[in-house]
């Protein structure tokens, strides 16, 4: 906390004093022993240098201070034990005052280079802090996914910074009375008072108003510039006058920059586009819900009405009508099927798949493909290569059969009536690969790149078949989904297409497989 | 059918639905009755003698899901759920709370009468309390614990017959997952899929003419298993790609 009062800090700063002095006393101590033993041993009689040693010390250690005493003790010293006349402080060596101006010189040099290194590490170390929140917060903002979000991180950010509760209210045009409480922080009804006031344009600049148990509040714009009035309301505590009035300008100061850093980060649009995203959401899954219904149940009529007459026997011999009847019910399902990709690739633009894993059978997978083809392969030869001890994968089941029924639905579309599809499996290096080649029309190099693309239609076929471009884009999205990848290679035009699902394969908690001793 | 027209409440507010089913019911020999919201359904169930029940998901007064619970609440009379949009978790609820079975709209009439019938004769053998069901070549005897394979008696451990059990004791309708987890190997056991992937693959191998392609023990693709329906011809030895009557599709 910034506002220890000056008397504590006073008392504070002068402990570290005495403490650097007692601590320069007792080395200097220490390293007159030291000489003792040098002079007994060796019988040199000049060592008074070393009492450089304490002044360096105390320098880095305890500051100017202490590194002056200790420099004066060391002479001194010397002068008593070491310099004749002994014990006595006078001096008669011209070396001894010589040493004395070394010493002080040396004191102030390196305690004034220790102080400003502590200066520069305290404020590096300041900065990273800084630095590291203005991180985690625009982290934060860009992770925030509604308007809510991103206004508790903004409150959050300018706490920090004040070291003060913040309340923020955002867009204070649509600031209502019920909008008092948010994020769980409530804030005094006179200070709220006060916010509407902002709100209304009744009042600029700042006020500071009382909340319900004495403490202070300040309330003003964020920022003074205008533009998106954004007010903050800030708790200042309990205290006189006097402390807030001299706050005011450290808020002042911090909120420039906060404002400043929240225009870089673009806050304000931020805001506006998560608003706006909550939306298009909603947007959509009412247009997904409409879509479904109002086209789908229609459908369900023409498709349903379509299956009775075709087994109606009024008609059982009449083969023109039956024809007729076969279109409506095979162009129903068409239609089904293209309300059904447009549905999937709507929700995939929304970022909407979530896939339900579970372990399934890939066996299984490709039953069920095919049983969805259902007449649409008729007129091919299937080739099933599919290994009964496939490994089990961790998939959601039923995007990758959806994935497989775009493929199966590509391969007979694209390959001549008669000709053969082959689906194979093999799980190889930890991934199960599922294929589907056919001998049809094949892929130019352009195409092996384009085919993924959401609307692509091969030109080649534009004229002579029909579809919406959208299957390999959601079969695509589909395994992606699963963690797995998607290919498609051919030799070139005319010579058949395959391609593969490729989905990492995980090894199953294998069960014990039969206690047979219970039942 | 030889015995009395079975009779069909048909519950959607789509006219058109219910004129359709009306029409494809009668000329398959059955009787319609008709509700438009969930309130009159309930009120038909209760007044009038039904076999089964139709109902769509989505009606004007409530959400079909609540009137098979409430159906489900005094009656055990089959109840097939409709619905246009249904995810496979929604499936699984609807099959959780009572429903014996779902078709997605769009759907065939064909495919419709064959999950009725399906639904009926479950229905008419639990009432008469016979033994035994037969699909293709195998058969099972509920009540003597035994599992036929053309004609001869085969060995399935117990964890394999009691997985065929409750597949038969519904056979024809789809049992989810967690139901068959829950029966073989006991509540805790719900989450574990693979022990149901790796049992009935084992099973497979046992009672299919064709493991690679199952006729009998039909995967329902993120809901569950279903036992073929009883008297369902399996060809032996042809490989061929199934044809449905109808495509489905789901949101």
């Amino acid at each position: 906390m910034p506002d220890a009062p000056p008397n504590a800090l006073n008392l504070e700063r002068l402990r570290n004093e005495l403490r650097g002095i007692l601590m320069t006393i007792f080395l200097v101590a220490i390293v007159t022993l030291v000489i003792f033993t040098i002079i007994w041993t060796t019988g040199r009689t000049r060592g008074t240098v070393i009492y450089i040693i304490p002044v360096v010390i105390a320098a880095t250690r305890w500051g100017i201070g202490s590194a002056l005493f200790a420099a004066i003790c060391g002479v001194l010293t010397s002068a008593f034990f070491f310099f004749p006349p002994f014990y006595s402080f006078r001096i008669r060596d011209p070396q001894e005052v010589i040493n004395l101006l070394l010493f002080i010189f040396v004191a102030i040099v390196v305690s004034q280079l220790a102080t400003r290194l502590k200066r520069e590490l305290e404020l590096a170390r300041q900065r990273e802090i800084n630095m590291r929140d203005l991180y985690a917060f625009s982290r934060r903002l860009a992770a925030a996914f509604d308007a809510a979000e991103i206004q508790a991180a903004v409150e959050d950010h300018l706490s920090t910074i004040m070291q003060r509760r913040v309340v923020l209210f955002p867009n204070v045009q649509t600031t209502k009375p019920q909008n008092r409480r948010h994020n769980g922080s409530a804030v005094p009804e006179r200070v709220f008072a006060q916010i509407i006031e902002f709100a209304t344009a009744q009042r600029t600049g700042e006020v500071t108003a009382t909340g319900d148990n004495g403490e202070i509040w300040l309330v003003r714009p964020v920022s003074r510039e205008g533009g998106e009035m954004h007010v903050i309301a800030i708790e200042l505590g309990l205290g006189s006058l006097e402390t807030v009035n001299e706050m005011r300008a450290r808020i002042d100061s911090a909120l420039a920059d906060a404002t400043a850093t929240l225009e870089r980060l673009g806050v304000a649009h931020a805001i506006n586009e998560a608003t706006m995203r909550s939306q298009t959401d909603r947007l959509r899954e009412a247009l997904i819900g409409s879509v479904s219904h109002e086209l789908r149940t229609p459908l369900a009529s023409i498709l349903g009405a379509a299956t009775v007459l075709s087994s109606a026997p009024a008609l059982q011999d009449q083969t023109d009508l039956q024809a007729l009847v076969r279109d409506v019910r095979g162009e129903a399902e068409r239609l089904n099927g293209d309300i059904q990709n447009l549905l999937d690739a709507t929700r995939i633009s929304s970022d909407g798949i979530k896939p339900r894993i579970e372990w399934a059978d890939p066996n299984d997978i490709v039953d069920s493909a095919l049983e969805r083809c259902g007449t649409r392969l008729n007129a091919h030869t299937l080739i099933r290569n599919m290994p009964s001890d496939l490994p089990l994968i961790h998939v959601d089941p039923v995007l990758v059969r959806q994935a497989l029924v775009q493929i199966f639905d590509n391969a007979a579309k694209y390959s001549p009536p008669g000709s053969r599809i082959t689906v194979a499996a093999r799980a190889r290096d930890g991934r199960m690969i599922l294929s589907v080649s056919d001998e049809g029309a094949g892929l130019t190099v352009n195409e092996e790149q384009q085919i993924w693309e959401r609307f692509a239609r091969g030109e080649r076929h534009a004229a002579t078949t029909s579809g919406s471009g959208l299957g390999l884009w959601i079969a695509n999205a589909f395994v992606a989904a699963n963690g797995g990848k998607m290919n498609a290679v051919s030799d070139g035009p005319g010579t058949g297409t395959t391609m593969t699902i490729e989905i990492p394969v995980m090894q199953a908690a294998v069960p014990q497989l039969e206690s047979d001793a219970d039942e | 059918m030889s015995e009395p027209s079975p009779i069909v409440l048909v519950v959607d507010d789509e006219i058109q639905i219910r004129r359709f089913l009306r029409t494809g019911f009668e000329l398959n020999g059955f009787v319609v009755h008709e509700a438009g919201t969930g309130a009159e359904a309930i009120r038909a169930a209760t007044l009038r003698p039904i076999d089964l029940v139709i109902v769509d998901l989505g009606l004007p007064d409530m959400d079909g899901s609540e009137v098979v619970e409430r159906i489900r609440s005094w009656s055990t009379v089959p109840i097939i759920v409709l619905s246009v949009r249904s995810t496979e978790a929604q499936k699984v609820r609807l099959l959780e709370i009572g429903a014996d079975d779902y078709v997605v709209k769009p759907f065939g009439i064909a495919e419709l009468l064959a999950r009725v019938r399906v639904a009926l004769r479950r229905q008419s053998r639990a009432a008469s309390g016979e033994p035994t069901v037969t699909v293709g070549p195998l058969t099972i005897d509920l009540a003597a614990r035994a599992v036929m394979l053309n004609g001869s008696r085969m060995t399935l451990t117990p964890k394999e017959y009691r997985l065929l059990q409750v597949l038969a004791q519904h056979a024809g309708n789809v049992v989810t997952h967690q139901h068959l987890l829950k029966e073989v190997w006991g509540s805790i056991h719900m989450q574990d899929t693979h022990y149901l992937r790796i049992f009935v693959r084992k099973l497979r191998q046992k009672i299919e003419p064709h493991p690679d392609s199952p006729k009998i023990l039909i995967t329902e693709l993120g809901v569950g298993y279903r036992l073929a329906q009883s008297g369902t011809e399996i060809e032996p030895g042809v490989l061929s790609v199934p044809a449905p009557t109808s495509a489905k599709a789901e949101i």
